[in-house]
């Protein structure tokens, strides 16, 4: 097959996905002309029968020259507004609340593991928790600081009989907790969704009882990278002995909750923890955790580089 | 875009007060220190020594920190909410940890390193001791970084500073050595402790009702 057919050939391809019908002799003539002929680069015969097919046959331009993205890794996601194709398994898929969106979840490879969303203007096929898709044409996006990749009308996702492996999720860090984010402590949860009530309203049922729950997102830094965790009640009480129901007490006999946050900040902050946990796209949810303590040996090792 | 936290740099004492040399990237300030860490929050474990209230009433506080290799200042203010409310009850001196973010501030004859706390917590003996450790291992990275030009901080840092690295070997030898020694009494005290909580134990088992003469505390009424 010569190259001008070949060429052809992709283009017809291209033509046929976009439900486009156009007699191959047509743009195989005008190939040949600009490549054997009149020897065109071949990028530029290409771009100009498209020119034409696209003032011919009335398609968008935006929708013919939608180039292949390139197959990247997730470590390699690093901006936003960067067109990739992925080979990725939904790792988990969460419930969306809004109309605009089809889907949304985690997907991962090898070597990371990202937020999607598919929207619902896409009008994608449903992804399934658990199989893998080859993503193409996605775009990378960055939503409340954190990198994400859409799946929009342009994109494709077709499933690939391939298991990928995921990373170790769970992972060990040593380092200090260095702050305390906003909702720790004593909270109140939606007895509905399990979601953070603020001031007794839950952001989806509203004016809600609640019920108590003692939880913590910090920040533990090790010097190189911070970690933002989220250690529950039972990690708690693991570490400072308070559970619930001392938790409930302090808040009682104080009346107030944030008593609470003091006390558990006056016996974690500035602390080294080791903690082992599965690290999603943005917190480190903790499984085990102790107080690190150091060992003689470390300093010896360090003594003896110096003597 | 929300930027990612800053990490928190493990710096003694003797290098974060010599550093003078602030950079701005892409709208941040660091300060960069002699050995080469680029740093815009610190993570220190050290003693309190000093608390001092700069004016009558003006709820700035003026804190002198010392690691066993030198001190430095730190200033907390009414924007360091959670860091003054501590500062407020601790009693001179006293072990702390501090996270906060330094900056060089040009004073009249020569430039100044300080830093404001954005969290402050009394901590023990075991804390300090590995932040030690990890601060002495990070500095002799960092010094063999430079020792053999590698990275861009560590280059400009000796072009800068062109620092004695044997002298920050020397200081951070010193420091090993300081916490090694408390090293051999906290494991005497926690030897201590397991032995009287063995003891207490064994006695508490022994105890029976009869023991207890209660007498004495009803003649009061």
């Amino acid at each position: 097959m010569s190259r001008a057919e070949k060429l052809t050939d992709q283009i017809m391809e291209r033509l046929k996905s976009l439900n486009v019908r156009v007699k191959r002799e047509e743009v195989l003539k005008r190939m040949k002309l600009l490549i054997d002929e009149f020897k065109v680069p071949e990028s530029e015969a290409v771009r100009t029968i498209m020119n034409y097919l696209a003032r011919e046959y009335g398609i968008s331009r935006e929708e013919l020259f939608v180039r292949e993205a390139p197959l990247v890794k997730i470590a390699d996601i690093t901006k936003p507004n960067q067109w990739i194709s992925l080979k990725a398994k939904v790792v988990q898929l969460w419930d969306s609340t809004s109309p605009n969106v089809s889907q949304v979840g985690l997907i991962g490879d090898e070597t990371g593991i990202i937020k999607f969303v598919i929207w619902a203007k896409a009008g994608m096929p449903e992804v399934e928790e658990g199989k893998s898709y080859l993503f193409r044409n996605v775009v990378t996006d960055s939503f409340q600081g954190r990198l994400q990749v859409n799946v929009t009308r342009t994109s494709n996702i077709t499933e690939i009989n391939e298991d990928i492996q995921l990373p170790p999720r769970e992972i060990e860090v040593v380092g200090a907790l260095v702050a305390f984010q906003q909702n720790s402590g004593l909270i109140k949860r939606c007895e509905h969704c399990n979601r953070v009530l603020t001031k007794g309203v839950c952001p989806i049922h509203g004016k809600v009882k609640g019920y108590d729950d003692l939880r913590i997102k910090g920040v533990l830094d090790d010097g190189e990278n911070i970690y933002e965790i989220i250690l529950n009640e039972e990690n708690i009480k693991d570490l400072t002995g308070i559970g619930l129901k001392d938790a409930i007490k302090i808040a009682q006999e104080n009346l107030d909750k944030s008593a609470v946050l003091n006390e558990l900040k006056s016996k974690l902050l500035g602390r080294y923890l080791r903690v082992k946990g599965i690290k999603g796209s943005r917190y480190l949810l903790v499984r085990e955790v102790e107080f690190f303590k150091p060992k003689v040996e470390d300093l010896e090792k360090l003594l003896e580089v110096l003597t | 875009m929300i930027r990612k936290r800053e990490v928190a740099k493990r710096i003694f004492a003797y290098e974060l007060v010599r550093s003078t040399h602030q950079i701005e990237d892409s709208g941040l300030k660091y300060v960069l220190t002699p050995t080469g860490e680029r740093a815009n929050r610190i993570f220190s474990v050290a003693v309190l020594l000093d608390k001092e209230e700069i004016g009558a009433d003006t709820n700035l506080w003026r804190l002198r920190l010392a690691d066993p290799t030198g001190s430095f200042y730190a200033y907390v203010g009414k924007y360091q909410p959670d860091a003054i409310e501590i500062v407020a009850d601790i009693d001179v001196p006293e072990l702390i940890a501090v996270v906060g973010k330094i900056r060089v501030f040009e004073g009249i004859s020569r430039k100044l390193v300080s830093v404001r706390p954005e969290n402050i917590a009394v901590v023990d003996i075991p804390v300090r001791d590995f932040w030690v450790i990890e601060t002495a291992k990070k500095t002799l990275e960092r010094i063999k970084a430079m020792e053999k030009d590698r990275g861009e901080d560590a280059k400009l840092a000796k072009q800068i500073y062109n620092p004695d690295l044997n002298e920050y070997k020397e200081i951070v030898r010193k420091a090993l050595e300081t916490v090694k020694e408390d090293f051999k009494i906290v494991k005497e005290i926690e030897k201590v402790e397991v032995e009287e909580e063995e003891k207490f134990e064994f006695a508490g088992f022994e105890f029976e009702e009869e023991d207890f003469d209660l007498s004495d505390l009803f003649e009061e009424e």
